[in-house]
């Protein structure tokens, strides 16, 4: 489902934050990715939003190489993927159900969601979401006054109502306490297995990677250093990973 | 090695010492520098305290001549107290329409490019920088008397007072949201509609609100240039020395006034 070869992706400072990075995540499948600060983590998903343009690498979603898009062609790709991060980033003023629908907007343009408004139908199936994230009753509550775990579910939420075939996770359980997080964390596995998405998810949480991975990956200084099932990652390896540069 | 501690600290306590005086020199030539400031603005006005004294007889003879208001021109002033309202609401309304876009033009998180951002704001800064006053006195010349130059000249300023505001406050919205939009695959206008108006909404109607108060103030005295409400006809009865009739008219401006304050202030209060 999502293929990245060969990505690279150096700063104008001369940085190189990534480095001939490769990863293929099938539909379905759930890869946690772990590494210490400032290892690539958070670009590597930047790189296949395309936030951020590689220096150099292809990003296959499908069969469309998004590195190759740009403008209209772009957005229209984005639709397929979908993005959660540390914070829901939920737009706090509007309902809970709102926010949900939103993530329709990509395929609904008319009048109607100019303006500001939403199609019925698109309001009923983010119902429908809201369930799946367990919060159908915090439907019409304003997002703004929801906990950071049910905020993050709502954000979940949001992404399934972009029908998307990728999610990136970038630490969505790093602001949450370990219930929640655990929370989260079953969600998105059970999402991955239902609704066939591929997911990869951005942690610092060992433990959670080694309890809901299918395959964890390690990356450090840009580079990836192993790609594994989780049964196959050993703790010294994942150590590795962050102790500092001199060691 | 103790003779050498003792003149070390002998030149410590005397560079101290010297800049003790110094600082206090520094604050009394401060003083004095603020004391000229006053003094020569006293001078410019050309301030005269005796001539308040003075003066007091001829402003109690006309209080004296104003009293009591004369209420029974109290229909005659409902169509200028309407004019005056609908002033200020035709204004806020040309600023609001005017405003929005410039400020998303005018806020660097917005703009699309940095000329456009100096462009946007060089235009708020002009409308804001000549004061509604001037404007109205542009107009008048413009379209003629009437309260239409009054609305235009009230709705352009506005532009400058909104623009900056909005502006200001989509610089301090939480981009987050926006992003997370933007990424969905939301186009543009919907970006705009479902992420950026919700989330300064309410700041921006109490903007116009404040505003909108401001402006009833402001079209209370456009009148005087000719530009229609309450304002004209406050001048004409003061030219024609109906003072009665001018004590009326500040009891009905008082209230407007007043009253304006009262339900801006209660409305944002809500919107908080």
């Amino acid at each position: 489902m999502l293929r990245v070869r060969k990505l690279s992706l150096r700063y104008p400072n001369g940085k190189l934050a990534l480095s001939d990075f490769d990863l293929a995540v099938a539909a379905g499948e759930f890869v946690v990715v772990l590494g210490g600060n400032g290892s690539g983590k958070t670009t590597l998903l930047r790189c296949v939003t395309r936030t951020v343009k590689p220096s150099d690498g292809e990003i296959w979603l499908g069969k469309t190489d998004l590195c190759a898009l740009e403008g209209e062609k772009l957005r229209c790709a984005r639709l397929a993927l979908a993005m959660i991060w540390q914070h829901a980033s939920l737009v706090r003023r509007r309902s809970v159900l709102s926010n949900v629908a939103s993530g329709a907007l990509g395929r609904n343009f008319g009048l109607r969601t100019a303006l500001g408004g939403l199609p019925k139908a698109e309001l009923e199936a983010a119902r429908g979401y809201l369930a799946e994230v367990g919060l159908a009753s915090l439907a019409d509550q304003r997002a703004g006054t929801l906990s950071g775990g049910q905020a993050q579910r709502v954000a979940i939420a949001r992404a399934l109502a972009q029908r998307p075939q990728v999610l990136l996770a970038d630490e969505p359980v790093a602001s949450l306490d370990p219930e929640a997080a655990e929370e989260i964390m079953r969600l998105l596995q059970r999402l991955a297995r239902l609704e066939n998405i591929a997911v990869v998810c951005v942690l610092h949480q060992v433990e959670l990677a080694y309890a809901y991975a299918d395959r964890v990956v390690g990356i450090r200084d840009g580079r990836m250093v192993f790609d594994l099932p989780r049964g196959e990652v050993s703790r010294e390896a994942v150590h590795r990973l962050y102790l500092p540069e001199a060691a | 090695m103790s003779a050498d501690f003792a003149a070390h600290h002998r030149e410590r306590v005397g560079a101290q010492a010297w800049r003790r005086a110094l600082t206090s020199a520094f604050r009394c030539v401060l003083a004095l520098i603020g004391i000229a400031i006053i003094v020569q603005a006293f001078i410019v006005v050309q301030a005269r305290p005796q001539d308040l004294i003075t003066g007091v007889h001829g402003m109690a003879d006309l209080i004296r001549r104003a009293m009591p208001p004369d209420f029974s021109q109290l229909p005659s002033t409902f169509w200028p107290t309407l004019q005056t309202i609908d002033i200020a609401l035709f204004g806020t309304l040309v600023g609001i329409v005017i405003a929005l876009p410039l400020a998303l033009l005018a806020a660097s998180n917005m703009t699309p490019s940095r000329s456009v951002y100096y462009a946007a704001r060089g235009i708020i800064g002009f409308t804001r920088a000549v004061p509604d006053l001037v404007w109205a006195l542009l107009f008048v010349t413009a379209v003629g008397l009437g309260p239409f130059p009054g609305g235009l000249a009230l709705g352009v300023h506005s532009v400058g007072m909104l623009g900056r505001l909005f502006a200001e406050t989509i610089e301090q919205m939480d981009m987050a949201p926006i992003h997370a939009l933007e990424l969905t695959g939301a186009r543009r206008i919907q970006v705009f509609s479902h992420g950026i108006i919700p989330s300064i909404l309410p700041s921006l109607l109490g903007i116009t609100l404040y505003r909108l108060d401001e402006n009833i103030r402001s079209s209370l005295v456009l009148g005087f240039v000719g530009a229609g409400g309450i304002g004209f006809q406050l001048l004409t009865a003061m030219n024609l020395f109906q003072y009665q009739e001018v004590s009326l008219l500040l009891i009905i401006i008082f209230v407007i006034v007043l009253g304006a304050e009262r339900i801006s202030a209660e409305l944002r209060q809500r919107l908080a």
